[in-house]
């Protein structure tokens, strides 16, 4: 960075500082504790820098460790901890629906366009993928960890459909798995994902004046702080935190 | 069961919605022909929008400028007069655009803050002498000279690369060249070259350049001659979607200045359109249209050859001692973005999220006194020097087992941070 005029390190700085902070937050909700998301945001960043190849010749391969192989071993993680098979299917359902929608929106609608060619233009394709995992997960499974699996998972389908494509097209290509590290968009739509699950759903919870309880099992309300959720519970199996 | 078929029906019903309104969209702009694209020979990436375009035109119908891109309302360009306009209204292929003032063009720039003896040193000693290049769309090429207009993976696009990197390095500039291919040509592309361009950060270059060509069939409309020997022009193109979008378009001012200096006519303009480019990752990332596809690969080699020409003066990096790569007020107004957009959409947040400006404030208190000491220990939260056992609140956060849950309010707070 040296050389480089103190305004735009600054601006760097910051930039990085505030996605960092999100990242651990998010990092923070998926069954992590604070600690442990601070870890694997530090081994993100610096997987960010290692680089593993997968194929050379006409298709160059290659699966970053911190853009890649953390977050797809995060939303393995992430699947594995789920509650229900119920939960688990809803997810991987919102990834293959993330991956279908944004390949329609991306490749084919847009094929041969150019990202501002769109006509309804309003965001850099960039935004496309953590809003279209975001709704989606939370359309199909509302839930944070879900967004999160679903975007993840998504993005990272997206790579294998390019990878079959270029395979059958003959055309010479890059399929680099969360190249970009922390600021790939696999990662960045994992974050984002979650955070917009959280503003819808909070947004909604807000609007309707409060979570809703009736039908819902004793295991979902006891993270509630609602009073008819205290009086089901016995004293003891209230934790005072869901890790 | 019940509510397992309402999920599955509604999402189905969302499937078909999305399925019907791509394909509607795709009959829409194509012509009806909608299954060749499920099948992978339907997936050919040559296909392109190049021959469509916009112009831009005053108020009294003047052109100004002419791109493969539709334009949109706001999109605002700087041209090669340094007037600045603003797009105020589409109809069709006219954008109507309308001048908002003369821009500041200098290379100099406003000198910020930062003194050049702060800056000079630093370029002429540690300075990364390095700039990276690479192509999000490899496969543009320029028709007269390669044939057609776009070669998968093998454009003639990277040749005017490999000119403006082999320029660049005979002025004693470095340059990391990347030619990895981002096909097929879609919105994809971006996403794939994101990656490239992110692992050539990692090197620390000065600058970051993304070489395309534009689609305008006019092939005059990006030819300047000079004694006798014709070059395309160049237009800088800056995303405006993105925190960087000031710090960079301040860039792309130097840089037109300093070729308005040496080869006047060589910048078509500056284009600071809707997208972001990957300019969200760096301060110093520009794209750079050099020709159309219907000038000649030569005419489009020697105008990369003419801009190279400038880079190391802009940046500061080169022999005779350019002016140092200052500060711009750009890069301020950048930061000033990232520190709002941050307040505001953490203030929104909270007040969303804890229902109301008490108990956001609350939270925020709360956030200050127990959850950075979960971070960092409990060091912080004893008096310096005394080492005793943590008093009042404290010791109540710290030692659960003393206090029942109900009794401790402040908890819920920590917990609606943590909760599902």
């Amino acid at each position: 960075m040296a050389g480089y005029p103190l305004g735009v390190i600054v601006l760097v700085v910051l930039f990085l500082l505030i996605y960092f902070g999100l990242a651990q937050r998010v990092l923070d909700r998926l069954y992590l504790s604070d600690r442990a998301a601070l870890a694997l945001l530090a081994a993100i960043i610096v997987g960010s820098f290692i680089n593993i190849p997968l194929s050379r010749g006409r298709i160059v391969s290659s699966i970053n460790v911190g853009g890649g192989l953390i977050p797809l071993g995060l939303a393995v993680y992430v699947l594995y901890r789920c509650g229900t098979r119920k939960e688990i299917g809803r997810t991987l359902l919102a990834a293959a629906v993330t991956a279908g929608v944004i390949f329609a929106l991306n490749s084919w609608l847009m094929r041969g366009r150019e990202p501002w060619d769109f006509a309804m233009n309003v965001l850099d394709p960039l935004y496309y993928y953590p809003l279209v995992a975001g709704v989606t997960a939370y359309l199909v499974g509302r839930s944070r960890r879900a967004a999160f699996v679903a975007a993840i998972l998504g993005v990272l389908l997206l790579d294998l459909i390019d990878y079959l494509m270029l395979a059958a097209s003959g055309i010479r290509g890059t399929v680099a798995v969360g190249g970009a590290g922390i600021l790939d968009v696999s990662l960045l739509s994992g974050i984002v994902a979650v955070l917009l699950a959280e503003f819808i759903g909070e947004g909604r919870e807000r609007l309707q004046g409060g979570p809703e309880v009736e039908g819902r099992p004793r295991s979902l309300l006891e993270g509630l702080r609602l009073k008819t959720a205290k009086k089901v519970l016995p004293e003891e199996k209230r934790s005072d935190r869901d890790e | 069961m019940n509510k397992r078929a309402a999920v599955l029906v509604s999402l189905s019903l969302l499937l078909a919605a999305i399925l019907a309104s791509t394909l509607t969209y795709r009959a829409r702009i194509t012509g009806w022909n909608p299954l060749p694209a499920f099948s992978l020979g339907g997936l050919d990436p040559k296909e392109h929008t190049v021959g469509t375009y916009t112009t831009l035109v005053d108020e009294e119908g003047r052109v100004l400028d002419k791109m493969a891109r539709p334009v949109y309302k706001d999109d605002e360009f700087i041209a090669a007069d340094n007037y600045r306009y603003r797009v105020t209204e589409i109809r069709g292929d006219l954008a109507i655009c309308t001048r908002i003032g003369r821009e500041d063009v200098v290379l100099e720039g406003p000198s910020f803050s930062e003194a050049p003896d702060m800056a000079t040193p630093a370029q002429a000693g540690g300075a990364k002498n390095l700039v990276a290049i690479y192509h999000t769309h490899t496969d543009e090429s320029y028709i007269p000279t390669d044939g057609t207009e776009s070669i998968p993976g093998q454009g003639g696009i990277l040749k005017v690369g490999q000119v403006f990197a082999g320029k660049l390095r005979s002025l004693g500039v470095n340059v990391y060249h990347d030619v990895s291919a981002h096909e097929p040509h879609d919105n994809n592309s971006y996403k794939r070259s994101r990656r490239t361009a992110a692992q050539l950060l990692q090197k620390g270059p000065a600058a970051l350049f993304d070489i395309h060509r534009d689609g305008v069939p006019d092939s005059d409309f990006y030819r300047q001659v000079v004694a006798g020997e014709s070059f395309s022009k160049i237009r800088l193109v800056v995303g405006r979607e993105n925190q960087n979008m000031n710090a960079n378009l301040d860039f792309a001012k130097k840089i037109k200045a300093a070729a308005d200096a040496k080869h006047p006519g060589l910048i078509r303009g500056i284009f600071i359109g809707a997208g972001s480019y990957n300019q969200d990752l760096s301060p110093r990332a520009l794209l750079l249209e050099i020709g159309t596809h219907t000038n000649s690969r030569e005419e489009a080699q020697r105008g990369a050859g003419l801009l190279a020409e400038v880079i190391p003066t802009v940046l500061g990096i080169s022999p005779p001692a350019g002016p140092a790569a200052a500060g711009t007020v750009g890069d301020w107004k950048g930061v000033a973005f990232v520190v709002l957009a941050f307040i505001l959409g953490g203030l929104a947040f909270l007040v969303l999220s804890s229902g109301g400006w008490d108990k956001a404030l609350a939270r925020l208190r709360q956030y200050t006194s127990v959850e950075w000491m979960n971070l960092l220990g409990q060091g912080r939260a004893r008096p310096r020097g005394s080492g005793g056992r943590p008093d009042g609140n404290t010791r109540k956060v710290l030692d659960k087992s003393i206090v029942p849950a109900e009794k401790l309010p402040s908890n819920d707070e920590r917990k609606d941070w943590q909760k599902d």
